[in-house]
């Protein structure tokens, strides 16, 4: 008799451990469907840094049955459509691009990069990610991806979040245990029992004693109390690529009601690290992340004074530590990691929720009927998951590697050949002669589109060779089309479009409608 | 449009011409209905539902014409359908902060109108009375409607409209931004709703929508005289 997988425990209750145990339940739950606990020590708090989302967050909430409305409303959310990279290539005044969440216009089947490039470069010329993609024309001014008549989750241009993490698990929460019949426990785990084969027999509370179930899921931040403590899974650091290992953030609030909320996340390059700046409904969140073995927090607390500017000195700063890197495997016996408990990188390109929702997707999706079966679902999701955060790190180095910046040993070492993995080796090698396409990414379970790569690529310098370019431009016709339908996009937009501010303003009072 | 507040002091001789104050909506291809009209008016006009583009919530109209701004009713002359949309019958007048208002610029504002405000005696003709009725039954029910749109929308019994239509001189339209009754979700289980009265109505905009092949025969006609007009075959 095979033993049957009836009851699933999520340990932990930040961001990570509600999205599981919403996707999970949306899928499981319910009558005759798993029974699925979440223990949490609420006295412990939770992290709650996590404030970018991907568009992958939208169908995340979908699935768990959460509307739009309620969700922007509860989490002082407002819309992002990519990030803004400032001072990345040279640190001159004038030096941005924009790494947008829409493709190139007419990408894969019309590639527009070797006619951009082609088309050579002026003081007048706009840049890569203005000549192909209308977003940059919506970021820069601030206006919304979608209109009030626009259904739920839906827009007209590709969209993502900047949340409030903290108030995203107590939406999650409330809906996991009202909606979806998700049983929450606040505890402190004073033990884990083991079985003889290994396995997580249970978690013992203070208060509850012992709680058992069939899979655990460890969603305990940092501390990776099943899957690093208990079960002994080895780190794997990875701050031999990626040398930021603090942060220190701060909470900025708005000068008035009126000023407009920023579309995208703006992230500003500094002497030792960058600054994110993510701007929600009621304030911005700020952050310098930098590397301690190259600078001190004064240094860091200095320069994010200046980004800031007046007012700074009332604000509470907040440190936070960042050990690069993830798990050695992520599930082993019958304990999986999501979340900080499997590793976390810095937040350049906001890979840290995405990770938990695809992972706790797939963990649903994939859910094993059997413990034999667990085994096999685990093999699948080490290889899957650890191809992810290897994609994840080689293109958060790329960021480094293409920059030009001579300020500081932090830039400088970041460009030594002996941090940069292999396989971004090759793809560059590749990429000098021919642009990122669709051939360069195989898996069925890539984090960054071939066009991301060409919005960091273009937009910090990098150009293919004349010779290749050369053999590359043979509709030109088609892609005087692509790059007039892209002005054309932007003047219609430019005259419909509502602002950030107005669209979210709207919503107080209206919702968005289910079609 | 300029409306300016209706009263005896103001307005006491006024005379209005009604025909002529469909014109207002010479170029208008949705009309906004209230709850109780629907089932009176769907065997005459497409009922759909549309997007408030100020508020995005949904809101029942009659379809009068296959692309913004046109009109398939309006003759040059009058509005051509047996029954009228309480929108239309209302104008020029409107209702502005709980108070009624004339367009000042309408056209219906005419010495020679057949229709005054106010008789001899002092009292409200029974003209300004049909409409003080009209404009109170639009405000009484414009609760119910929305409760009604809500349930429908709740149910899960909306879908978008995709119309591709093509007219006798080769031309197409495609008409986007609308949205329907769900007739499967409908035939389901139409226990959905409360009570039978309550399916009756999203029932008659289901059968509504053959209207659709009205308004391209309009259409057809009116192109029709057009290329008649322009000298051209049709």
């Amino acid at each position: 008799m095979p033993r049957e997988i009836n009851s699933v425990c999520i340990v932990g209750g930040g961001s990570a451990g509600w999205l599981t145990a919403g996707l999970i339940a949306a899928r499981h739950g319910g009558p005759g469907g798993l029974k699925i606990t979440l223990v949490e020590s609420v006295r412990l708090g939770i992290i709650g840094v996590g404030e970018g989302t991907w568009p992958t967050m939208r169908h995340t909430l979908h699935k768990i049955g959460i509307s739009e409305t309620d969700f922007i409303r509860a989490c002082s959310a407002s819309f992002k459509q990519g990030a803004k990279f400032a001072g990345w290539q040279t640190g001159a005044a004038d030096d941005f691009y924009y790494h947008p969440l829409v493709l190139p216009e007419g990408f894969p089947d019309l590639d527009l990069a070797p006619y951009w490039q082609a088309a050579g470069e002026g003081p007048n010329t706009p840049s890569f990610s203005d000549a192909v993609c209308f977003q940059e024309f919506l970021c820069e001014n601030n206006l919304a991806p979608k209109l009030i008549t626009s259904p739920e989750y839906a827009g007209i241009a590709n969209y993502a979040y900047h949340l409030d993490a903290v108030r995203l698990g107590e939406l999650l929460h409330a809906h996991c245990v009202d909606k979806l019949g998700v049983e929450h426990i606040d505890d402190d785990i004073i033990a884990v029992e083991r079985s003889e084969n290994g396995d997580i027999r249970a978690v013992v509370g203070q208060r509850n004693g012992a709680i058992e179930a069939d899979l655990f899921v460890d969603c305990s931040g940092f501390s990776s109390l099943l899957l690093g403590q208990t079960l002994g899974v080895p780190f794997c650091d990875r701050s031999d690529i990626l040398f930021i290992d603090r942060a220190l953030a701060v909470q900025v609030p708005y000068p008035d009601a009126d000023c407009p909320i920023v579309s995208h996340t703006v992230s500003t390059a500094q002497r030792h690290g960058w600054i994110w700046d993510i701007g929600l409904q009621h304030r911005r969140g700020v952050g310098y992340v930098y590397s301690s073995r190259h600078v001190g927090t004064d240094r860091v607390e200095e320069e994010l004074a200046r980004y800031v500017g007046a007012g700074f000195d009332r604000l509470e700063s907040r440190e936070i530590k960042i050990h690069s890197g993830h798990r050695e495997i992520f599930w082993k016996n019958n304990c999986v990691a999501v979340g900080l408990a499997a590793g976390f990188l810095e937040p350049l390109e906001a890979s840290a929720l995405v990770l938990v929702e695809l992972s706790a997707d797939y963990i649903a999706t994939a859910m094993p009927a059997t413990r034999a079966g667990m085994d096999i679902v685990a093999r699948r999701f080490n290889t899957m998951t650890r191809y992810r955060w290897d994609r994840v790190i080689e293109f958060l180095k790329l960021h480094y590697v293409l920059s030009e910046r001579q300020d500081s040993a932090f830039w400088r070492d970041n460009r030594d050949p002996a941090s940069i993995p292999d396989d971004l080796r090759d793809q560059l090698e590749l990429w000098r002669h021919a642009p990122p396409g669709e051939h360069d990414f195989t898996s069925a379970h890539e984090m960054f589109p071939a066009a991301s790569y060409q919005y960091v690529l273009y937009g910090m310098g990098f150009r293919m060779d004349d010779a290749a370019l050369a053999r590359r431009v043979r509709q030109p016709d088609a892609a005087r089309d692509g790059f007039e339908r892209t002005a054309r996009m932007k003047q219609k937009l430019g005259a419909t479009m509502p602002t950030n501010r107005a669209l979210l303003g709207k919503l107080a009072e209206y919702r968005f409608q289910p079609i | 449009m300029n409306l300016v507040q209706l009263t005896r002091h103001d307005h006491a001789g006024l005379r209005i011409d009604p025909v002529r104050a469909a014109a207002a909506a010479a170029t208008v291809h949705m009309v906004p209905l209230v709850l109780g009209e629907i089932r009176k008016l769907a065997p005459h006009f497409p009922i759909v539902l549309a997007k408030d583009g100020e508020t995005g919530q949904f809101y029942p109209a009659a379809l009068l014409g296959l692309e913004p701004h046109e009109n398939l009713f309006w003759t040059g002359e009058t509005f051509d359908a047996a029954q009228v949309p309480l929108n239309l019958l209302r104008l020029p007048f409107f209702i502005g902060d709980g108070a009624i208002c004339i367009d000042a610029d309408s056209p219906a504002i005419t010495p020679d109108g057949p229709c005054a405000i106010v008789e001899s005696d002092g009292s409200d003709s029974a003209y300004l009375r049909s409409i003080q009725a009209i404009l109170s039954d639009l405000a009484g029910q414009q609760e119910a409607t929305r409760r009604f749109v809500d349930a429908l929308v709740a149910r899960r019994l909306v879908v978008e409209l995709t119309l591709d239509v093509a007219f006798a001189n080769g031309a197409k339209a495609k008409l986007s931004g609308l949205y329907g009754i769900d007739e499967q979700a409908l035939a389901r289980d139409p226990a959905i709703m409360a009570d039978f009265g309550d399916v009756l109505t999203p029932a008659a905009m289901v059968f509504s929508l053959d209207h659709i092949a009205s308004l391209v025969r309009r259409k057809n006609t009116r192109l029709a005289a057009e290329a008649q007009w322009f000298g051209k075959p049709a």
